[in-house]
């Protein structure tokens, strides 16, 4: 079995490695990402290469391995910048890159590939309702545009699974925030900085899922999920303030209504995107039944206060 | 400052410790959480009791299970939203969180919409009340809507047209509906001119021009109805027309409490303190 596996050097993908490597000890991984490897994976079946996936030599790499299965965990982050150049690479890579996946896995025959997108393309909207099911609208960009790539890259893979289901099968999973030791995504810097602000005027709640449970979620898709898009959130919720006390880091108090019009002088000292500051604002609370439905015997090792307390680890 | 006599405190306290048997001491995920509700609570009960003097008639029609209770809107300001959850926490025999549905307009509403939801107020989309159903819950619906809370002062104690989607919701989750009449919350703001057309241009829900912006201390009298069982023979496909004399009942069973209740309308103690100068 071979399975390839891009955005290799982040966290989650270093996790999955290793957890593919237990449950499918003969299987040959190739980690591929445009970033070097952050920590050395010690296993003769591990290859990692370190390539940006809308080159040719991509193509090659699919022509001569000739996968099974495809983990595409390499959408680019929002974390390190927002401004205009930031957002044309992130479009570029996370659209054009996505579909040259996506058109290779099925040109060179693999079975399944899995897609990591985001409870983000809800978008974090004052009417939110409280659990968005899978087919609820992708409204992320409606406010910022700086969001377009996260709901059409899931826009195009999810037309794509449709439009060949027959052809290749297709899991997109929509987690809720995954927190970890090994993730530093945008959430996790804000849950862990001393100087965040923390809304006073607004409730907004919250979901995380541990990074270990993530990493567990996206190895079962391979056998036992079938085609289709899935939200990925435990039952339990919290509270902002509440998840700030249990990773226990400080915070300043400050009514997050004046963030925004302040957000040109803030972002000089901070770096979480202002596009996402309605996200600590409002509610994107995500319902996971469907996925439950698909991996019945699956439960989440780590409570949600147990993920926010291990996230310095 | 109107403050809790010892024994409202230890009242307070009671209701808190049977509501938290039941939500638990986490937030519930519309951000309910039982101890800010408690302290919300210590702060509106001395209002409720000796500012509007709220009377509840008819404690004994709530059993212990599950309702949609839909009132009759005024007061401007919600202030019958606040007394008729207030009532159903300290009055009945099983106290529970109603869970008001507001409007879109004010979940954007920097920390009162933080605090109405850590009271458990939820925004009134029907996907979220259905969950909310679905999970036990009981909710407090205003099928008026903006239209019974801003009303100008000729409008008062008219019930206004009831929009359908509580109806339908209560047939999908075969709930019973609790009719509730308010009577006193119009006298709050006696007189006011509803600018609705500068409302509609400045992008507000209303805008009521009004002789006083503070609510005056007219006495409240919460008027609760015999539950109604949704109709066995509909179902949540059926036409508006087959669902309309449903709706319409009860829209005439409220206004006809309301003209009961009327009857025995307290006057301002302001009016009283008048009328007894003169006499």
């Amino acid at each position: 079995m071979n399975i390839l596996i891009i955005g290799a050097s982040g966290g989650l993908a270093n996790i999955l490695t290793g957890l593919l490597h237990q449950s499918h000890p003969h299987a040959h991984i190739t980690g591929v990402d445009s970033r070097p490897l952050k920590n050395d994976i010690h296993n003769p079946n591990f290859t990692f290469r370190k390539m940006r996936y809308t080159r040719s030599q991509f193509e090659k790499l699919f022509r001569e391995k000739r996968f099974d299965y495809v983990y595409h965990l390499g959408r680019m982050s929002h974390v390190g910048g927002s401004n205009q150049q930031d957002i044309i690479k992130r479009l570029n890579l996370n659209l054009i890159g996505t579909n040259k996946i996506l058109e290779l896995s099925l040109q060179f025959g693999v079975k399944k590939i899995i897609v990591l997108s985001t409870h983000h393309v809800y978008g974090a909207l004052s009417d939110n309702p409280v659990y968005l099911k899978e087919d609820a609208p992708l409204r992320a960009s409606i406010k910022y545009p700086e969001l377009r790539d996260v709901t059409e890259m899931d826009s195009l893979c999810t037309n794509w699974m449709w439009r060949f289901k027959d052809k290749i099968s297709t899991v997109i999973f929509r987690p809720c925030n995954i927190i970890g030791p090994q993730i530093n995504n945008s959430i996790s810097q804000y849950l862990r900085s001393d100087y965040s602000p923390l809304p006073i005027d607004f409730n907004p709640m919250f979901q995380f899922v541990h990074e270990l449970d993530m990493a567990t979620i996206l190895k079962r898709a391979i056998d036992d999920i079938d085609t289709g898009v899935y939200n990925v959130a435990p039952e339990q919720t919290v509270s902002l303030a509440k998840a700030k006390e249990l990773v226990g880091s400080s915070h300043i108090d400050f009514p997050i209504s004046l963030v925004s019009p302040l957000a040109f002088v803030l972002k000089k000292f901070w770096s979480f995107p202002d596009y996402l500051l309605d996200y600590i604002k409002h509610s994107c609370i995500i319902d996971g039944n469907a996925l439950r439905r698909q991996i019945p015997d699956h439960h989440y090792r780590y409570t949600i206060d147990e993920s926010l307390k291990l996230i310095n680890l | 400052m109107i403050k809790l006599t010892n024994e409202d405190k230890l009242n307070i306290e009671k209701v808190a410790q049977t509501l938290k048997k039941h939500y638990g001491d986490h937030e519930d995920p519309w951000g309910l959480t039982i101890d800010k509700a408690q302290r919300s609570l210590e702060l509106i009960y001395p209002f409720y009791k000796y500012y509007f003097q709220t009377r509840v008639f008819g404690v004994e029609n709530v059993a212990d299970k599950q309702y949609m209770v839909v009132s009759n809107h005024s007061g401007q300001i919600a202030i019958d939203g606040l007394l008729i959850g207030t009532a159903f926490a300290m009055e009945v025999d099983h106290p529970r969180i109603l869970r008001a549905m507001v409007e879109r307009f004010f979940t954007n509403l920097p920390f009162i919409n933080k605090w109405a939801s850590e009271c458990g107020a939820v925004l009134g989309d029907r996907e979220n009340c259905q969950n909310l159903l679905e999970r036990g819950e009981s909710l407090l619906v205003f099928p008026e809507g903006v239209r019974g809370v801003a009303k100008s002062t000729p409008d008062y104690y008219n019930v206004q047209e009831f929009t359908r989607g509580f109806y339908r919701m209560a047939l999908k989750s075969n709930i019973e509906i609790i009719p509730v009449a308010v009577i006193g919350a119009e006298e709050t703001f006696p007189y006011v001119y509803q600018a609705k057309w500068l409302a509609k241009k400045l992008g507000l829900p209303a805008l009521p021009i009004s002789a006083n912006y503070l609510p005056l201390p007219s006495p409240v009298d919460i008027y609760i109805g015999k539950p109604v069982r949704v109709a066995d023979d509909l179902s949540t496909l059926d036409t508006d027309h087959d669902i309309d004399p449903y709706i319409d009942e009860i829209e005439v069973t409220i206004q006809s409490m309301i003209d009961e209740g009327l009857k025995n309308r307290r006057e301002m103690p302001l009016v009283n303190l008048i009328k007894g100068r003169k006499s």
